[in-house]
């Protein structure tokens, strides 16, 4: 949270901040009093005294509670470093079927617009989040509410106290509203934030559920990438060092017929054979390098890291402070994270030098990737940042980009220490 | 010479001791482990030893810090390390000692028979014999060191070529320039660099160091 300074600055914001949650958390409150003023203003006997406002009330809560639960959220998060997820169930895609109609994943309507709005309240109705929001709203104004009100309430007192008629009585009442309205009011907000921690929040079943849906997400999504890295493999082992051994067998057996007849053709042949192996050879150790450096397999991320640092066609320094040895999975993604940043610095960023950090404290393991070039990079849709933060994602790790045009640019990848 | 060979897979170890002793010169002992290795460097203390990288019983870089080891004990002792793949870092690492008698090839290189037993046998003698994917990865790599800017085009790549482990004569046929030539190359480039030391074979190690010289090493 930002520092205040001086004591009138923290009474300044914390009024200002206890009345932003009074009225927030009054709003709905607002509405119930007006329905019930309303019903007592046109009396008993009129029949609508009983109807109109109770339609009021539930069309009222109904469409406040969502808008007053987001502001909330948003002002914890920006007053404290508390941020609560919303955890609203996301809509699923709504198409049109050959027959012309509309499907929203649970009916069939005559136009986009129809599915659309039956999909809406069908997921309003049986989003627990919504039955988490009105909760919430229920509970707020006899909680954070009524504790935030104490400041302006305070201050109305003193302003009747010494502004109506004169009387020691009224001037007591108004010094004390006062001293209340000072002494509460950077204090008198806070009480939001354990209010909606506590009935904000999503619970334990919903986060599991959330979790599950994207380690699903997250399993296809990998077995994907490895059918295709594996197709890929076969393809180039196919290509290029199986052909090239058909073709060394020829090369051997034709120079074996030769070598009676034609001795310098065998031997032509001979040296063709050799550097058809030296070639597929060169082949080989491309792809290995591809699918598991070697040295990263022979000593672990920092040297594979300082290795691929010192192959660089510009300065790379690496300071590295983690444990010899980590996962292998951890080390490749980390590796391949790292190469490819480098990789990117050199075509895009026109730096002139870069540097690795590795870094292992109580949270986990962090490579910082940083270069003195022009910046702008960010994350497109299926490139090469968005496949880093993919590829991390299987270890619950993180990508943090910072590149303001003009540089430097800062990546830093970070994987917890549950994973490792 | 009496050579030591340690490489985990048969069927290259058995070639390359068929190899060695083809040529004249004999195999004394031959290792398939890392500490093995390091017992057959102490106990016969060979001319030249032959190391594969990756070794049992970790299947890591067993070989190299073998090597390393040994060197750390025998100073100046020969090595050439073998290896499916060329690194930088290990060839920095093996010529940090500064004291020559090193060799860092992939394993194709024994392809070619001949140019093997010389890279062998100038090992022996306290060169250096670089792989050009080494030297080619060097070249392409970092910006280059302090000393180094002051080189014309051709002495660079008399430098590269040197760093190969190449002698002015082979340097020569390679560039098609005369020897004298390439001796009034290197003779320069050692000027520009610093080197002063009147042994030949010295001095071309230090302007290898000095070519592969990196901050952090």
């Amino acid at each position: 949270m930002r520092q205040l300074g001086s004591w009138p600055a923290r009474v300044g914001v914390g009024f200002v901040r206890a009345c932003v949650v009074a009225t927030v958390s009054m709003l709905v409150p607002a509405v119930w009093a007006a329905a019930v003023a309303l019903g007592i203003w046109w009396g008993a006997a009129n029949p609508w005294s009983w109807v109109a406002p109770f339609v009021l009330v539930c069309a009222g809560t109904l469409a406040l509670c969502r808008p007053v639960c987001r502001v909330v959220r948003f002002l914890v998060a920006r007053w404290t470093t508390t941020v609560i997820p919303a955890g609203y169930r996301q809509a699923g895609p709504v198409t049109q079927m050959s027959t012309g109609y509309w499907w929203n994943g649970s009916s069939y309507e005559r136009s986009r617009r129809d599915a659309l709005m039956d999909q809406k309240w069908r997921l309003r109705w049986s989003d627990p989040a919504t039955w988490r929001d009105l909760r919430f709203t229920a509970i707020a104004p006899f909680t954070a509410g009524l504790v935030a009100s104490l400041p302006p309430a305070g201050l109305a007192t003193a302003v009747l106290g010494f502004g109506g008629q004169p009387g020691l009585a009224a001037r007591l009442a108004g010094a004390f509203g006062l001293v209340v309205a000072v002494a509460s009011a950077p204090y008198a907000w806070r009480p939001v934030e354990p209010v909606a921690v506590r009935f904000l929040r999503p619970s334990p079943a919903m986060a599991l559920a959330d979790r599950v849906e994207e380690l699903t997400a997250q399993r296809a999504d990998t077995t994907v990438t490895q059918a295709a890295e594996i197709r890929r493999i076969e393809r180039d082992l196919h290509d290029g060092a199986q052909a090239r051994l058909v073709a060394l067998g020829l090369s051997l057996a034709t120079a074996g017929q030769l070598m009676e007849t034609d001795p310098a053709q065998a031997r032509a042949l001979l040296r063709e054979a050799q550097a058809g192996a030296t070639a597929s050879l060169a082949e080989l150790r491309e792809l290995i390098q591809g699918i598991s450096p070697p040295v990263l397999t022979e000593r672990g991320l920092t040297d594979a890291v300082r290795a691929l640092a010192l192959d660089m066609p510009l300065d790379v320094t690496v300071s590295a402070d983690t444990p010899p040895r980590l996962e292998a999975p951890i080390e490749a993604a980390l590796y391949f994270g790292i190469a490819e940043l480098l990789t990117n610095t050199v075509r895009h960023a026109r730096a002139s030098r870069a540097h690795v950090s590795l870094t292992r404290d109580g949270s986990g393991i962090t490579a910082e990737v940083e270069d003195d070039g022009r910046g702008g990079a960010g994350v497109r849709a299926g490139g090469g940042l968005a496949g880093l933060r993919r590829r991390l994602a299987v270890f619950d790790g993180t990508v943090e980009i910072s590149s303001p045009p003009g540089g430097p640019t800062r990546v830093k990848m970070a994987v917890p220490c549950e994973s490792l | 010479m009496r050579i030591v060979v340690a490489e985990d897979l048969y069927l290259l170890r058995d070639g390359l001791v068929r190899l060695i002793e083809a040529c004249g010169h004999q195999v004394v002992a031959t290792a398939t482990t890392g500490p093995e290795t390091l017992d057959a460097l102490r106990t016969w203390r060979p001319d030249v030893a032959v190391i594969d990288v990756r070794m049992p019983p970790s299947q890591s870089d067993e070989g190299l810090r073998a090597a390393l080891a040994a060197r750390g004990e025998m100073p100046g002792l020969p090595v050439l390390i073998l290896s499916q793949h060329v690194e930088q870092l290990y060839a920095r690492e093996l010529l940090a000692d500064g004291s020559g008698g090193v060799g860092y090839l992939l394993k194709e290189s024994v392809f070619d028979a001949d140019q093997f037993i010389g890279a062998l046998e100038r090992v022996a003698g306290g060169g250096t014999a670089m792989d050009p994917a080494v030297i080619a990865k060097l070249l392409s790599s970092g910006s280059p060191s302090r000393g180094l800017e002051q080189l014309t085009e051709r002495e660079y790549s008399v430098l590269g070529l040197m760093a190969e482990g190449l002698s002015n004569q082979a340097i020569g046929r390679r560039l098609f320039l005369s020897e004298s030539a390439i001796s009034k190359y290197t003779t320069s480039l050692f000027g520009k660099l610093g080197i002063t030391d009147d042994n030949d074979s010295n001095r071309r190690v230090r302007a290898v160091l000095t070519y592969l010289n990196k901050p952090w090493l």
